[in-house]
């Protein structure tokens, strides 16, 4: 496909994260920068044992008027959101309701209450009163309190693609701006911890019996966490990072497995340096996907290598936060645009000894360097990619 | 956004086919097989019941445009997504192991009836899979023309849910079923007619058989149903919390 709207930089005007590191930018940059994990021992009643990262901090409950949307779900995603309420009633101000777009990326939305409603049902005979499959499980739930939340009048629609969900969410809102349906979109993306995810990675023995190590020689899985990202992207406006490119590609290969040769990987990269109209030898630091499981890590680096070289210096943060799952995308974003922001590339945990078949350079010891461009990947089921150029402002 | 060219369409109903009132709503179109012939035998046993209804009106949809399959993006729609397979993984969490069929674990991701067209085509390019409760279909097809406008040519979309599975059953049943639709930035020599960008507004209500009223992506098959009519209509694309969604459809010249 051709790529007319290539080198299209679009500023992210402000960002906000929450998971097991902190529930604010502040919190989870500083835990990054003092190299310290929020994995730990899952506190769920399971029959297997692993490490999670768990939301760190407290999750208010709803406003009474949205009582009926309220999930673990939901209440994250005001909660982490709060970060970015001035940003985003300003963009409402600047642009007007109707110009901002919710674009939000998860996996299994408000499944959990779901999950714990057929529990209860198990054992009452009945689904617990209150329960709202259209409020609290379905993803329209949550695009619900987001829209009431900020007041955004516009498009609003999930982005559910397993685990790339909400890196792809960036690319629809460089869509939507480029195309003139709106001038600013609310992206990001939100997942909680549940039974679907834990004991179904537990199916596909994916899951670490403890924190995961990616790229490391001796790494045996993924950690599962939960938390959110929220992206604004605007048309024009202030912000010290700038959206260059967002790739996106297939594997064609299989449902739960990477391509061999991470082609779908690859193709991804290739596709966000092109929108980016930047040289692959500009990119110095990759938030990588990194799940830490045997055949992904091998698999990425070998795609970074043959992509961008051995020039960047390459971290995965999910042996600090957990694989996030559907918001992975979002949160990897923000914290390559905090490593932009910071000039600070934080370790990947538990690295050493590397596998001597990954030839890229992974960052074992946090590294403050400049970083000037950072691309971000995330990978899903179904062999779906996304790869995301984000760029300092000159 | 310019308007987007219609050059193929497809349907899948299972159990509607010869229906009278389905025939009526849908002129000239017969329903595809949802035996999702278009996946390899290997995939079709694996996929699910929605994944095969995605397989049959891509490629029945794909057949009409002349489209290649392995090459055209797919922007997917669905509100409730593989909900049956989530809730069954559910039943399986109090078995012997307290695990589900792994199987069933990747086919319960929204994006399952995607990734198998994927698979089955060779298609490593783009696709996509979107919920919008009600919206879906404005949703989708917004997502759709903004990918025209990005990178021009073709787009695939396909909009499609089936009901939830007990306990969690609608007030409202309606047929699982779907649709698919190929979108196109010039209007060739296929094209059955124009579709303008969606936009929020009323539009007048539209006649559908069976239930399909109930269903999540009720305006995918009022706009299908008024692209088959071959006369202008303004279609409504559901609703979310703001208001209405609507498009406006012309002929083909």
């Amino acid at each position: 496909m051709s790529d007319p709207h290539r080198s299209v930089a679009l500023p992210v005007t402000g960002f906000a994260v929450g998971n097991a590191l902190g529930a604010n930018v502040q919190e989870v940059a500083r835990a990054l920068e003092e190299g310290r994990s929020g994995l730990e021992s899952c506190p769920w009643d399971l029959p297997f044992e692993t490490v999670c990262g768990v939301f760190r901090g407290p999750l208010e409950a709803l406003p009474r008027s949205l009582a009926a949307f309220d999930t673990r779900l939901a209440r994250m995603a005001l909660t982490i959101l709060s970060g970015l309420d001035d940003e985003v009633a300003r963009a409402v101000r600047r642009w007007g309701r109707d110009r901002l777009a919710l674009v939000i990326g998860t996996s299994t939305g408000g499944i959990l209450e779901t999950e714990l409603a057929y529990q209860a049902r198990t054992v009452t005979g009945s689904l617990p009163e209150g329960f709202d499959l259209d409020r609290q499980h379905a993803f329209h739930g949550v695009l619900d309190v987001l829209r009431a939340h900020t007041g955004a009048t516009g498009p609003a629609y999930v982005v559910s693609t397993a685990c790339s969900s909400s890196g792809k969410v960036l690319a629809s809102a460089r869509r939507l701006i480029a195309a003139g349906v709106v001038d600013a979109v609310l992206t990001g993306g939100v997942d909680t911890l549940c039974h679907t995810t834990l004991r179904g990675f537990e199916s596909l023995q994916a899951l670490s019996r403890r924190a995961c190590r990616p790229f490391s020689a001796d790494r045996d899985g993924l950690s599962i966490g939960e938390g959110g990202a929220f992206l604004l992207i605007e048309r024009e406006g202030e912000g010290r990072v700038l959206l260059r490119g967002v790739g996106e590609s297939s594997d064609a290969f299989h449902m739960s497995h990477p391509h061999p040769d991470g082609l779908g990987a690859r193709l991804a990269m290739e596709a966000a340096l092109r929108q980016a109209g930047i040289e692959a030898s500009s990119v110095d630091h990759v938030n990588a996907h990194g799940t830490g499981t045997v055949a992904n890590d091998v698999v990425e680096a070998s795609a970074i290598a043959s992509v961008l070289g051995r020039g960047a210096l390459v971290t995965s943060t999910k042996c600090y936060t957990g694989h996030l799952l559907g918001a992975a995308g979002a949160t990897e974003a923000v914290l390559a645009a905090l490593a932009i922001e910071r000039g600070f590339v934080p370790a990947t945990l538990g690295a050493a000894p590397l596998d001597p078949r990954i030839e890229i350079d992974v960052c074992v010891k946090g590294a403050k360097r400049p970083v000037r461009t950072a691309m971000s990947n995330s990978f899903a089921f179904g062999g779906s990619n996304v790869s995301i150029l984000l760029g300092a402002r000159t | 956004m310019s308007p987007a060219y219609v050059s193929g369409v497809g349907l899948c109903a299972p159990r509607q086919g010869g229906n009278a009132s389905w025939s009526a709503a849908f002129p000239g179109l017969t329903p595809s097989d949802p035996s999702g012939e278009l996946l390899p035998p290997v995939l079709r046993r694996r996929a699910s019941s929605l994944a095969r209804m995605a397989a049959a009106v891509a490629g029945q949809a794909a057949q009409q445009a002349g489209l290649d399959l392995s090459r055209v993006p797919l922007v997917l729609g669905s509100a409730y997504g593989e909900i049956v397979a989530a809730v069954e993984m559910m039943r399986e969490f109090d078995g012997p192991t307290g695990l589900p069929s792994p199987t069933r674990f990747h086919n319960s991701v929204h994006n399952a009836s995607a990734a198998y067209l994927s698979i089955a085509t060779g298609n490593h390019g783009f696709n996509t899979a979107l919920a919008a409760g009600r919206a879906t279909p404005a949703a989708t097809l917004l997502e759709a023309m903004a990918l025209l406008g990005e990178y021009g040519g073709d787009a695939l979309v396909v909009m499609l849910d089936e009901p939830p599975a007990e306990p969690f059953a609608l007030a409202d049943p309606y047929p699982p079923a779907a649709i698919a639709i190929c979108l196109s930035t010039s209007p060739g020599p296929r094209a059955l007619a124009a579709v303008s960008e969606p936009r929020r507004g009323p539009a007048p209500i539209v006649e559908l058989p069976d239930g399909l009223a109930f269903h999540p992506c009720a305006g995918a098959f009022a706009l299908l149903a008024a692209i088959l009519s071959r006369r202008p209509a303004t279609v409504g694309l559901g609703a979310d919390g703001v208001g209405p969604w609507s498009v406006d459809v012309a002929p083909a010249a």
